[in-house]
């Protein structure tokens, strides 16, 4: 039940009176760190031993050009149950990869990463992940009772802390959405979670689904770490507008044990996935 | 911090005062009292701030809230002098052989009714005297000439054209002081607390220009008989309504209308005004085919009678509400309402007393139809206030008095509005306490240069039990995280429950007030002033602007009350025969136990508040230039405020070195500069124009510095908290007021006010927020402008 953003999203009647333009505006430049997209999905159904790591850098916010790129670190993984250790190959693009990982539910992990000379660990446990019973398509709900939104109907399991990420994205356009949800208000109930992608009238940019569209949907186990994390770095997606909460600097699991000041961007996650599409009616 | 038990320290200042009284009364033989009331002779309103002076002495006397005034003087024949901005100044012989009783009746200038103008508040000559410093007083006559946004007269609006006192972007509600935050501000109608200052989120004001008296906002040197706001005390009039006859009052405008109906009631004896106002874009927006749709209404009650000349009564209440719906799965709503009956005793011709009784409340609910629940949050307060003035002589008066006001909050409910919601019901913790209060406050005039304002308040709150409360491992309920570099909830290791009768923590604190004015001359005098206050509630917002749904909460186990020193200094000259007045003062104040909050912070729904926010301090100060014409067809005024205001986080025994570093850090409400000029031309008895020209330094803001590639996105990563600006804000009004006067003896009195808000129509930035464009992908920076031009036209009536 992502509470917060439906909240926020109230105040969008702003927009009624506001106008939006882009603009050129000077930031400042912090120095590059190193940025860690460690996903370790296991998609339920298979046996989840094909995992990629990638590293790169992150650029001034503007930069369009850099190859951010991170080659030549060493990239382990380890049991911390049974210390069996993963060690991920190189492939030279800025990837790390391995066929060799055993995921394990309940399991604790933990991410090592030696790069430049200072040493990167992250330590990152598998939760279970419940099944989706039916995936639908409706109109009526969802912001706007004309427009098509697809709907995922699962059951919570009814001990508490369960944390859910999903990623939706429509087949053609070019950025996927995340949401995140936890069972806070909504433990142990028949969850029915809908995504609608609100026309733009404005701009003509953003069109809403039709019969015929195609939408791609992950949804992942998290860890409650991870899910504040994704919280705080979703709600900062796309900008964070009049009424939302202060930007703020988010930081991830990976720590620099050399030089805690140099902190990774980016996280150590495991998680189950389901991936599926839905093609709309 | 909890200080000496309260009975000693009410026996102290019981003490206190009775030597206080004792060495004042003692100057005061073979002299006989004046006293009464001064009403307006057109609508028989009583007039506050009017003063009353006998002429070629230094004695004087300024009438109180109630229109009251009381002037001992040594036997003899005196010429009275009554005198009240915009009104004809009236003289009267006074053989003072014995107490006497007089009510005046003044006038208002016949010709120049609508164009006088902010001229000094009182007399010149009373406010060189006056320690009061740090006010800003608007009369009503000034704020509705002046240009507004969509035609609605805004005394918030208009309060902001004066140094010291700014806003948070446009679109945004409540205001700030001398760069305070916005729950900082006690803002009182007729007494009443309200909440939520704001309309429409700070399109419009909850005051009704029409139903308003006068308006008086302290931005320091706060008096004793108030407390609980560390930055400024807003105190709002109503009208009584006309006790001489019926009179209507009426706009309309293009957004909104409003119409007031004031009558007599029992012979005179009484008086009553309601006042109402509605918008109606939401009729027009569905009209329209809009499903969105957004609206407010509000009403002013009041009421008044007279049982004798030593008893008056006085009912009023406020209703406001705003609505908002977003097409048919979710609507919004809030709105303060308040009541309150006070009742005026005269115990003398030298004593006035006045009891209020206050209920006043602030709520507001989500609906959310889709997922079948509804959210309702709320916060309730009653209020018995007893104020007394004991006028004891010409050098000496005295301002008593104590208070009580009984708080409920309710910071959240969720109610599933039926079986088959998804949503389970939830209620986070009712939080109660008690605020009360206790005060002295004496004017001293010392010399015939030399007055001075001295008082002292003793505040205490109680935090009631009747819930349970958290305890965290270590009393921590906050800790860092050393490891990952961030502020994350404490453990949770068990409850204490406290019983009703049980006080779940409580505070005392003393709060001395000073301030002293020493005349250098007939043209001009200097002022010092000190002012200590204590908040015992906090409005917890860790958003770019406050919304109405953020939570007002108490101080309690892990939350201490804010602290605020106030340190002031001011030069005040008129000039060229009075037509011209100045006004310099700088500031400085501190306020300890300022919360800010942790990264990431998640305040909606969260019933233990003290795991988002870190402990720490703020300071600002500044100086403030105030240069006014009073007088002539042209007036208006330039105000200018070079200041900072800064707060840092250093958080204490969480661990780590707080926020951005434990290093001061500019507040929201930080604006380094900050011109305003407001100016006023009568062309003749039809035409009239006015302008607003406002420069600000932009907002400190949080931007980027840097972007990662994170699950196909390019995330932003965020520099330090505050350390950039928004692009500084700039915009010029105008408006253009037209009377078609042909029968000047009619009492139906209509005027046209055509307004351009924003002429250059420059787009400043309310936000600037950083994102991925959907389309190429590559980042960029979208500023929302809340207005451009903004063209309005109303019509007024009187009759």
């Amino acid at each position: 039940m992502n509470l917060y953003k439906r909240i926020s999203l109230l105040f969008l009647v702003i927009a009624i009176a506001a106008c939006e333009d882009v603009i050129d505006v000077p930031v400042q430049t912090a120095p590059a760190r190193l940025t860690v997209e460690a996903s370790l999905d296991w998609e339920k159904g298979t046996a989840g031993n094909n995992q990629t790591v990638k590293l790169s850098t992150s650029t001034p916010f503007f930069d369009t050009t850099a190859n951010t790129a991170v080659t030549g670190a060493t990239v382990t993984v380890t049991n911390d149950g049974d210390g069996t250790q993963v060690v991920f190959v190189d492939r030279n693009n800025g990837t790390y990869t391995t066929t060799e990982f055993a995921p394990m539910l309940g399991q604790s992990y933990t991410l090592d990463i030696q790069y430049n000379g200072e040493t990167y660990r992250a330590n990152e446990t598998l939760n279970p992940l419940t099944d989706i019973t039916e995936i639908t398509q409706s109109r009526e709900d969802g912001f706007n009772e004309d427009d098509l939104e697809v709907r995922l109907l699962f059951t919570d399991p009814p001990e508490e802390g369960n944390n859910y990420l999903f990623k939706f994205q429509k087949q053609g356009e070019l950025l996927p959405e995340l949401e995140v949800g936890t069972d806070e208000f909504i433990n142990g109930n028949e969850i029915d979670w809908w995504y609608e992608i609100e026309e733009d009238d404005e701009t003509d940019k953003i069109e809403a689904f039709v019969p015929g569209d195609i939408v791609n949907i992950e949804m992942y186990s998290t860890s409650e770490a991870y899910n504040n994390y994704l919280e705080i770095l979703i709600e900062q997606i796309g900008g964070v507008g009049l009424f939302q909460a202060t930007p703020v600097a988010v930081k991830g699991n990976c720590i620099n044990t050399t030089n805690p000041d140099n902190f990774a961007h980016g996280y150590f996650r495991l998680t189950q996935v389901i991936r599926t599409s839905y093609t709309f009616e | 911090m909890l200080k000496k038990s309260k009975v000693p320290m009410a026996k102290q200042l019981l003490i206190w005062g009775c030597l206080l009284f004792w060495g004042a009364t003692a100057t005061a033989q073979n002299s006989y009292t004046l006293s009464g009331t001064i009403t307006d002779q057109n609508n028989g309103e009583t007039l506050f701030g009017a003063s009353v002076f006998l002429k070629g002495t230094t004695s004087g006397v300024v009438t109180n809230e109630y229109g009251f005034y009381s002037l001992t003087a040594p036997q003899g024949t005196y010429t009275l002098i009554i005198s009240y901005i915009g009104f004809a100044e009236m003289e009267k012989q006074i053989v003072l052989d014995r107490d006497l009783k007089v009510d005046f009746e003044i006038s208002e200038f016949s010709t120049k009714l609508e164009e006088v103008v902010v001229t000094a508040d009182e007399p010149e000559r009373a406010i060189l005297r006056k320690p009061e410093m740090s006010v800003a007083k608007m009369n009503i006559a000034t704020v509705k000439r002046m240009p507004v946004v969509l035609g609605e007269v805004d005394i918030l609006k208009s309060l902001q054209m004066l140094p010291g006192v700014t806003n948070n972007g446009e679109g945004t509600g409540g205001f700030h002081v001398r760069g305070g935050a916005q729950d900082q501000n006690l803002v009182l109608l007729d007494e009443a607390i309200i909440y939520n200052t704001s309309h429409m989120f700070g399109f419009f004001s909850v005051f009704n220009a029409d139903a308003i008296k006068d308006v008086k906002l302290y931005k320091g040197g706060i008096p004793a008989r108030f407390g609980g706001r560390v930055s400024s005390v807003l105190d709002v009039r109503q009208k009584d309504g006309n006790n001489k006859r019926l009179s209507l009052t009426g706009g309309i405008g293009i957004i909104s209308s409003r119409l007031t109906v004031e009558a007599p009631l029992f012979k005179e004896k009484g008086s009553f005004l309601i006042a109402g106002r509605r918008s109606y874009a939401d009729l027009i927006l569905k009209a329209a085919g809009e499903k969105n749709s957004v609206g407010f209404y509000d009403l002013n009650l009041k009421t008044n009678y007279n049982i004798n000349a030593n008893n008056k009564l006085y009912l009023s209440g406020y209703f406001g509400r705003d609505n908002f719906e977003f097409g048919d799965n979710f609507n919004s709503g809030y709105g303060n309402s308040s009541g309150n009956l006070r009742w005026n005793h005269l115990f003398s011709d030298k004593l006035f007393s006045n009891l209020s009784l206050i209920a006043s409340k602030y709520d507001y609910e989500l609906g959310f139809v889709l997922e079948e629940f509804d959210w309702i949050s709320s916060i309730n307060n009653y209020n018995l206030k007893y104020d007394l003035k004991y006028y004891v002589s010409d050098q000496f008066k005295l301002d008593f008095g104590a208070s009580g006001i009984y708080y409920d909050f309710d910071p959240g409910q969720i109610k599933p509005t039926s079986d088959t919601s998804a949503i389970n019901p939830l209620s986070l913790d009712r939080k109660k306490a008690v605020e009360s209060g206790l005060y002295v406050n004496a004017e001293h005039k010392l010399t015939d240069k030399l007055t001075a304002q001295y008082g002292l308040r003793y505040s205490m709150f109680n935090r009631l039990g009747g819930q349970a409360m958290v305890d965290y491992a270590n009393n921590q309920p906050v800790v860092y995280n050393a490891v990952l570099g961030i502020y994350e909830r404490g453990t949770e290791i068990g409850e204490t429950n406290f019983e009703k009768s049980e006080s779940i923590k409580r505070f005392g604190n003393l709060e001395p007030r000073v301030s002293v004015a020493y005349e250098l001359n007939e043209f001009s005098s200097v002022k010092a002033g000190f002012s200590r206050v204590a908040q015992y509630i906090h409005l917890l917002s860790n958003t770019s602007s406050a919304t109405p749904l953020d939570v007002w909460t108490p101080s309690g186990q892990y939350i201490e009350p804010q602290l605020s020193n106030q340190y002031a200094v001011g030069y005040f000259r008129n000039f060229k025969n009075k037509t011209y007045s100045l006004e310099v003062e700088a500031y400085y104040k501190n306020v300890d136990n300022r919360i800010d909050y942790i990264d990431g912070s998640d305040l909606i729904g969260q019933n233990t508040i003290e795991t988002e926010i870190l402990n720490g301090e703020s300071r600002a100060y500044g100086l403030e230039f105030l240069l006014r014409k009073n007088e002539g067809d042209f007036t208006g005024w330039i105000a200018y405020t070079l200041s900072k205001s800064e707060q840092r986080t250093p958080v204490g025994t969480a661990g780590g070195l707080g926020i951005n570093n434990g290093e001061w850090y500019s507040t929201p409400f930080d604006r380094t500069h900050d011109i305003s000029v407001s100016g006023a031309y009568r062309l003749n008895d039809t035409w009239s124009f006015s302008t607003n020209l406002v420069f600000q330094t932009g907002r400190p803001v949080t931007y980027p510095n840097g972007q990662y590639e994170y699950e196909g996105l390019s995330i932003a990563s965020y520099a330090d908290r505050n350390s950039d600006r928004l692009p500084a804000y700039h915009r010029l009004d105008l408006s253009l007021n037209y009377k078609p006067n042909r029968r000047p003896d009619k009492r139906f009195k209509g005027e046209w006010v055509l307004g351009i808000y924003n002429v250059y129509g420059r787009k400043n930035a309310a936000s600037i927020s950083f994102g991925q464009n959907l389309e190429t992908g590559t980042n960029e920076a979208t500023r929302t402008a809340i207005f451009g031009i903004v063209p309005s036209l109303t019509y007024n009536f009187k009759f």
